[in-house]
């Protein structure tokens, strides 16, 4: 498919995370102090109306309108999923974004996410350095 | 414009995945759109799409707050975190980079985001989106209760 239709589709979710507030760090802060339950209540609406939508299509095309076959799977469960979890949800809380939202929040005005994209950027590139297969072409040249 | 209450945005939120796969066959997620930035130097592959997709947030951001009372104001700093965490300034954007960095580190190692895990993941029953949102959120209240005490108790 057309990097212009994934581009498209891309500002269609930044557009709901902006109209969820889930881009809003008074939000993120409330849900977690207990006092704001909005982001809770997104949460769940959305994954109990994705399950179902997923249902639906599980008994229908197999094929998608890309052309291509439908592959949306479970993760397998591997090592590190908890504390890797654990370390995600700090950098949520104390900045107020997600690697999504952080982006959308860009979009904004929110000069300030250009740090937090940043600094999720830095942080992937170290997690996949860290774990890097020895012959990587990319380091020996 | 305002912005929707949470069953609205529930709606939209958890319809998007669905349509999303019907139209590219695809799961939605965005963390690993990081790993394509990082991997600008190499040809496309098949994720490439996760580039595409992560740069069009910026732009749904906008056009959510152009429609919205208000419109957009450039910000340089959140005065949503001064007020809550008692940081300003360059302070702020320390921590925000540094928060960025768990992020980053945090979703690669636990496979996945607040997108691919806690909603898509969630959505199918998958065991291992459970823990990770359960590592997301346990993380998340700590913090939150930590960096609250640490910035002057309870107000």
């Amino acid at each position: 498919m057309k990097p212009v239709i994934f581009l498209g589709a891309g500002a269609l979710f930044g557009f709901l995370l902006s109209q969820a507030r889930a881009t809003d760090f008074a939000a993120i802060h409330g849900m977690f102090r207990l006092t704001d339950l909005h982001l809770f209540g997104v949460i769940g609406v959305a994954v109990a109306t994705a399950a179902a939508g997923l249902a639906l299509l599980r008994r229908g095309p197999k094929t998608a309108l890309s052309g291509e076959a439908i592959s949306v799977k479970p993760k397998p469960v591997h090592k590190g999923i908890f504390a890797g979890g654990l370390v995600f949800g700090v950098g949520w809380a104390l900045s107020g974004a997600c690697p999504g939202t952080a982006l959308a929040q860009l979009g904004e005005g929110k000069l300030y996410a250009l740090a937090t994209a940043a600094g999720i950027l830095v942080g992937t590139w170290l997690r996949q350095r860290a774990s890097a297969p020895a012959a990587n072409p990319a380091r020996s040249a | 414009m305002e912005t929707w209450p949470f069953w609205l945005a529930g709606l939209g939120i958890g319809a998007f995945v669905p349509l999303f796969a019907l139209t590219t066959g695809k799961a939605l997620g965005i963390s690993s759109g990081y790993s394509e930035m990082c991997a600008l130097t190499r040809p496309a592959g098949a994720e490439r799409w996760k580039l595409w997709f992560a740069l069009g947030l910026p732009l749904g951001g906008l056009l959510a707050t152009l429609l919205r009372s208000g419109g957009v104001q450039l910000a340089t700093s959140s005065t949503d975190m001064a007020q809550a965490l008692r940081l300003d300034g360059a302070a702020q954007l320390v921590l925000l980079a540094l928060a960025g960095g768990f992020i980053g580190y945090g979703a690669r190692t636990a496979g996945g985001c607040t997108s691919g895990h806690s909603i898509v993941g969630l959505a199918q029953g998958a065991k291992s989106s459970l823990i990770a949102t359960l590592g997301f959120m346990a993380g998340g209240f700590a913090a939150t209760w930590i960096a609250v005490l640490l910035a002057g108790g309870l107000q």
